[in-house]
């Protein structure tokens, strides 16, 4: 078979760090061959994505030297950031840049955009603003305008680890159809939905070294305890969670929340309406709906954010009489950065405590334990922008729970968070619902809703529609017996 | 969220950016070298006559976006007023002192202000960036490098917009004190900066992955060319500085001919 991709003892380090990131790596990849690329963060996965596309070094200065490099012609390749792959406001004109940039005729080009987006699975008029349109199909228009260069080899680079689940499968679908025919390289790690589609897995270990190089499915099931370590999402990974998951108690308390004819405004329109409901310590309510349907809408009202209306009791008294509300309810963002305000972990930690004038003897111990709970300790005197996606997301919720609030409100908390992490998160998070918090997280991943949720509201159209027990949960709970 | 405004595109989003562009460049510049009060208040009217009905915004967004005009033509007036010089005094009150000579100068470069202000808001409200810049690069021969990497920052904008918020409501929910202006703007300044200049090299990167080059041949989506709305577009300044020449040589409202 003829290759597309060949790479012969090739070396590369990055400025700045010590030690090479890969030594004498080799590898081949044949005409049509579809290949997952397996292996830790940081392993250099992505890297080697781009120095098999020429990205590095045309675009990305890096030194490199390689004995052989083989690299395809003509080849398309699409990034992880939904929102940073267009240099355009429209669909079309996203398209037609491409197009523009290989010298179609311009005659053509309306006809080749609409096929592009039909290939795609995208029904949307074709002079449609970008920024209407969600994370998965922003990421299937990024497959368009790569497909607009008729490309022999597609490079994937965790295409869908930004987008949620109905994303996710759609941009794999869309993967699998188009696919057909050319070589396909994938970094990614939610594998559930690549595992059936690719043939052949290259997986890294943290030194950049292969470790493995095979039949997809003999290396997935040889191999399986290092995927399982690295924190990929393979499929199966919930079943052996639920394995080691340990028992979970229950806890009913007092009411903490209680809201009745409650409205939440942005601007002059109510955007959420929750008719009644209430919350009491030791639940774990989960909040779902549909992209724009207004859950986060409804976590902004409860936290004031947003002008509000109705009856809204917290901890037995008007919210109004409640000030200032961050002493009372966590709220943890989906952007883990958007909320640092300090230079370093610790001082990340000891912000909302200074600024509440705790005593310093009490703050120091309450940083400690909180380090050591959300695994920080190493990391204490880093930069929060230093951090890994995973550390960065244990730090939000640790900084926004440290002053002891019994309330926690969570934006899609596991978003683009590695299994691993994922587990982390939710373990800390459920100990907390032990010890009588009270959880409100908007999610869209049923596997949480199912093992965690004792409660779900369904948010359509800007309305809390239905508040439902999770019956799968509450006989497990009321014996306080073990989990599944 | 939706950062849209309603609005009508009027004939005048239709004439080709770079003549209008280079139009409005030229009455800049004679408006810098109009002395006579008469003419420079008529030229101020005409400009906003039609940036109240030839832009097609609705009226309270076209009083917001007036309303600093407004106070950058009474500071520049009133300034030039009060501290002018001059032989004909009206009155004095220690430093301030204004005469006819100094009333009327500030009038003038006022209205002067106020004019350049109404030039620039009528461009930007009615060009839409996309075919500016396909035809600058048509018309003007501008380097695609230069007018994608402008398109790109102007698709970054609203996401900024978007991230402002989102900052504003987690430094809340800290209960980050919402006091000082300079550790304000670190506190947004920094995430803000971080993510954008993040994004800004990601698209580049992905640019040149679709093979953008930056120069060399290229096909484009849209032709820019020339039509009657360009005749139109012409005709109209060509009108409107004549009017405002004649009305004000001829029907003066003040008996001042020249500021200067």
């Amino acid at each position: 078979m003829k290759q597309a991709i060949a790479i012969d003892r090739l070396r590369l380090k990055f400025p700045g760090s010590d030690g090479l990131l890969f030594r004498d790596l080799s590898l081949s990849i044949a005409e049509g061959e579809k290949v997952l690329l397996l292996g830790p963060s940081g392993c250099g996965k992505s890297t080697l994505l781009q120095v098999m596309a020429g990205i590095i070094p045309h675009s990305i200065d890096v030194p490199m030297k390689a004995e052989r490099l083989k690299r395809p012609e003509r080849w398309g390749y699409v990034f992880q950031d939904p929102d940073a792959q267009f240099c355009m406001p429209y669909a079309d004109e996203e398209i037609a840049f491409a197009l523009e940039n290989r010298s179609v005729p311009r005659h053509e080009m309306p006809v080749r955009i609409r096929a592009l987006l039909n290939q795609v699975g995208l029904e949307i008029a074709p002079h449609t603003d970008i920024h209407t349109l969600s994370g998965g199909m922003k990421q299937r228009l990024a497959l368009a305008s790569v497909l607009a260069l008729e490309p022999d080899v597609l490079f994937l680079d965790e295409p869908t680890a930004l987008l949620d689940e109905e994303g996710t499968k759609a941009v794999w679908q869309t993967v699998k159809k188009v696919g057909r025919g050319k070589t396909v390289i994938i970094v990614e790690h939610k594998i559930d939905h690549v595992l059936d589609f690719v043939d052949r897995i290259v997986l890294f270990g943290r030194d950049g070294r292969i470790i493995a190089d095979g039949e997809a499915k003999a290396v997935f099931s040889d191999y399986k305890d290092v995927i399982a370590a690295e924190g990929i999402w393979y499929p199966g990974v919930w079943d052996d969670y639920d394995r080691t998951a340990r028992q979970r108690t229950r806890h009913q308390g007092e009411e903490l929340l209680r809201l009745d004819r409650f409205r939440g405004f942005r601007g002059r329109e109510a955007k959420i309406y929750v008719p009644k409901a209430t919350v009491h310590a030791g639940e774990w309510i989960a909040v779902t709906g549909k992209n724009g349907a207004g859950k986060s809408t409804l976590l902004h009202a409860l936290m004031q954010l947003i002008r509000t209306d109705g009856e809204y009791m917290l901890l037995g008294a008007d919210i109004k009489r409640q000030h200032p509300i961050y002493r009372h309810i966590a709220f943890v963002f989906q952007n883990p950065e958007w909320q640092f305000v300090a230079h370093s972990v610790r001082e990340e930690l000891a912000y909302s405590l200074r600024l509440e004038g705790r005593p310093e003897a009490e703050i120091e111990e309450t940083i400690t334990r909180l380090l050591r709970e959300f695994d920080l300790v190493e990391q204490q005197d880093q930069h929060p922008y230093q951090l890994s996606v995973g550390q960065k997301r244990r730090l939000s919720v640790a900084a926004s729970i440290v002053a002891g609030q019994r309330l926690f409100l969570l934006d899609e908390p596991t978003f683009g968070q590695d299994a691993k992490n994922t587990f982390a998160l939710l373990a800390m998070l459920e100990s907390y619902r032990e010890q009588g918090a009270a959880i409100i997280m908007v999610t869209h991943d049923e596997q949480i809703v199912r093992r965690f949720a004792t409660r779900r509201w369904v948010v359509e159209d800007g309305a809390l529609v239905r508040d439902e027990r999770l019956a799968a949960v509450e006989p497990v709970l009321a014996e306080g017996g073990t989990w599944r | 969220m939706n950062w849209d405004i309603q609005r009508r595109e009027t004939w005048l989003y239709e004439a080709n950016p770079s003549l209008k562009l280079i139009v409005l460049v030229m009455l800049f510049f004679a408006v810098l070298f109009i002395h006579n009060p008469n003419v420079l208040i008529n030229v101020s009217l005409a400009l906003f006559v039609l940036f109240c009905f030839g832009t097609g915004y609705p009226a309270n967004v076209l009083f917001w976006l007036f309303l600093p005009f407004f106070l950058v033509f009474v500071s520049t007036a009133s300034s030039m007023m009060m501290f002018g010089e001059g032989t004909t005094t009206w009155f004095r009150w220690g430093l301030i002192h204004v005469t006819a000579e100094s009333f009327w100068r500030g009038v003038h470069i006022g209205f002067r202000a106020l004019a350049l202000g109404l030039l620039g808001l009528i461009f930007s409200l009615t060009t839409r960036p996309v075919p500016l810049f396909y035809s600058l690069m048509q018309q003007l021969r501008l380097k695609p490098k230069y007018a994608y990497s402008f398109l790109a920052a102007v698709r970054l904008l609203p996401i900024m917009l978007e991230e402002f918020q989102a900052i504003r409501y987690a430094l809340t929910v800290r209960g980050v004190p919402n006091k000082g202006v300079l550790s304000k703007m670190k506190r947004y300044a920094i995430p803000l900066l971080s993510q954008s200049i993040r994004r800004a090299q990601r698209i580049a990167v992905a640019m040149e992955a679709k093979q953008f080059s930056g120069s060399g041949r290229r096909t484009f989506y849209y032709e820019i060319g020339f039509g009657k709305y360009d005749i139109w577009l012409v005709a109209l300044f060509a009108a409107l500085m004549f009017a405002a020449y004649y009305v004000g040589v001829h029907y003066p409202y003040i008996s001042i001919s020249d500021v200067r």
